[in-house]
């Protein structure tokens, strides 16, 4: 029945799918994990790193992507869609600015990414873009935001969620652990993304990549070794943990 | 082409872009490798003939595989007859299933399970079922080949069916040294409809011992999965699992609802172990990432506590990172996603 309705994606199948647009968020989900927390006082974007060829130049294989100096991005999916998105959405940043000599809000942004997913799902002869985004920034007023977008043109803003492979996992974990309390302090904060995504990463810190904004502060990518510090404080915090159990049980 | 004055029909260059036109029509009759070995073989086919039960029905390309119900062993005559030979003989070479001993290469004149005894036998279809058994089963005890079946269809990717090389064997028998009537079948090819039925013909034989129980490990696109929930709320890989009547120990994990049905090779497995009444069971793993995945490889790791599994799994954290190496291992650096 769905191969009739896969053709042309401005068609309707009877019981109201348009089954590109769910293909698309399939291949969503063959892009890895990409997390996004939103703090009191600050955002976290954390993803799992792709594994890159030894003839590759990491510098140039990247997940997280500034789109102005105060809201950053995070995609899953196709990378080539994914790079046509960014490219469009920083030159709206840039246009925004010049044109109304303000910066636009996160939530601004969002909005135009959702717009032009959307005309890609109601136009002849295009496919949808697929990715789903993590946009993230401080608007003027100070407040954080985090914003989730994904193929069909819809967007939401979210207090923490996840995109990508496994994402379902990674979700559930934040359901769990996302407390004001978790959050209220920035130190806090990264350690609920690292630890988000030590759910499904494969052989830990040095397969993540992490970034936070602050307030009135720019784009901050953490190096490696400032990763490994932070799962290793965390391996501490299990441990310690896990012999304070041991210690009540007997 | 240009029709001149004098009513001739000439070669000429066009702006509305013939030349390109011509380049493709150029590239498509350009026949690759594949192309010319798939003509042979059906060539060869069209001139082959055989029987359905009494009827005797000529060959023809038009001939639906579906209908011909020889791949289901439901429709053959279980009474006695073996119509196997008859169909066998009919086989063009380069479709045919041959069962070759392990040292000499020579082929099996015997079914593999009437030349030996089997009380367990369990078969990986797909290349997330091999690698689970092969790090979880196979590194937990010593197993030796004892023999391998090649075969050729249009999906595989050698062209020449006649001259495989001995590494390409694609379905791999080996039984456990410490108790060798559990066999293990590891098959990471696809085998054709036309296929199945030799297949099943030449492991199992034409009268299959009661005394077996058969496991088959295979894994399924979640998009093929039925069900009125989205997609999007499965949490993919999940397993499901469909027994026949004789098989009655309890399953690791829930059944697989209406209307879902199982394909090719394991459902053919599973068609001939209803008809024989053999205790069988599939395991069916439901993912969204079809190429060699770990996830995927470990959903497979409840069946391990399954009666026809048991015990031969001894290390699991060792196997579980086995694994992992073999994943990396086999890693394709790929950049359309991220």
């Amino acid at each position: 029945m769905a191969s009739r309705y896969d053709r042309a994606i401005t068609v309707f199948s009877p019981d109201g799918h348009l089954f590109q647009v769910e293909y698309a968020q399939e291949a969503v989900k063959k892009g890895s994990t990409a997390v996004g927390i939103r703090g009191t006082n600050i955002v976290v974007l954390g993803v799992e790193k792709k594994s890159v060829a030894k003839l590759q130049d990491e510098r140039t294989v990247r997940k997280i992507c500034a789109l102005d100096d105060h809201v950053c991005m995070a995609f899953a999916g196709l990378t080539a869609d994914a790079r046509v998105v960014i490219n469009r959405a920083r030159v709206e940043c840039q246009s925004h600015k010049l044109t109304v000599e303000d910066s636009v809000t996160v939530e601004y942004i969002t909005r135009f990414i959702a717009t032009l997913k959307q005309k890609y799902t109601q136009s002849n002869g295009r496919r949808p873009f697929g990715i789903s985004a993590l946009i993230v920034g401080f608007d003027d007023d100070g407040i954080p935001r985090l914003y989730q977008t994904d193929p069909s043109g819809t967007y939401h803003a979210w207090k923490a969620n996840a995109i990508g492979r496994s994402a379902k996992t990674v979700r559930e974990f934040l359901e769990k652990n996302y407390t004001e309390d978790a959050i209220s302090n920035d130190n806090e904060a990264i350690k609920l993304a690292i630890r988000a995504l030590l759910e499904v990463v494969q052989s830990g810190g040095k397969n993540i990549e992490l970034a936070i904004i602050r307030r009135n502060q720019p784009l901050k990518m953490f190096s490696a070794k400032e990763i490994e510090l932070q799962v290793s404080e965390l391996e501490k915090e299990k441990e310690e943990a896990e012999k304070k159990k041991s210690k009540k049980t007997v | 082409m240009a029709a001149t004055f004098f009513g001739e029909v000439v070669k000429a260059p066009c702006r509305a872009g013939a030349e390109d036109d011509e380049e493709e029509e150029e590239e498509r009759r350009r026949e690759t490798p594949e192309d010319r070995e798939v003509r042979r073989q059906l060539a060869r086919k069209s001139l082959a003939t055989f029987h359905l039960g009494s009827q005797s029905a000529p060959w023809t390309r038009d001939t639906n595989l579906r209908s011909s119900c020889l791949s289901l062993p439901q429709c053959r005559d279980y009474s006695g007859t073996v119509p196997s030979e008859r169909f066998l003989s009919s086989t063009p070479s380069g479709r045919e299933v041959r069962l070759l001993r392990r040292q000499t290469k020579a082929s099996l004149e015997v079914a593999l399970l009437e030349k030996y005894s089997c009380s367990r036998f369990i078969i990986a279809v797909g290349n997330n079922a091999v690698a689970f058994l092969s790090s979880f089963v196979m590194n937990s005890g010593v197993w030796e080949e004892v023999g391998c079946a090649k075969l050729w269809n249009e999906w595989c990717r050698t062209t020449d069916a006649v001259h495989m090389s001995p590494t390409e064997a694609h379905c791999v028998f080996y039984h456990l040294k410490s108790n060798p009537s559990v066999f293990l079948c590891q098959c990471s090819c696809y085998v054709a409809e036309d296929q199945q039925y030799q297949w099943l013909e030449k492991v199992f034989g034409s009268c299959p011992k009661k005394n077996m129980q058969v496991t088959v490990l295979t894994c399924r696109h979640v998009t093929d999965y039925k069900t009125s929930e989205s997609t999007g709320s499965l949490p993919s890989p999940f397993l499901k699992a469909l027994k026949t009547q004789n098989f009655k120990d309890p399953v690791c994990c829930s059944l697989l609802e209406q209307p879902n049905i199982v394909h090719d090779l394991p459902a053919a497995v599973l068609s001939y172990c209803q008809v024989w009444q053999l205790p069988a069971v599939l395991y069916l793993c439901y993912t969204d990432v079809m190429k060699l995945d770990l996830l995927t490889a470990e959903a497979f790791k409840p069946v391990l506590s399954s009666r026809g599994l048991k015990g031969l799994a001894k290390n699991v954290p060792q196997s579980t990172e086995i694994l992992r190496k073999l994943m990396t291992a086999n890693e394709v650096q790929s950049n359309i996603y991220t």
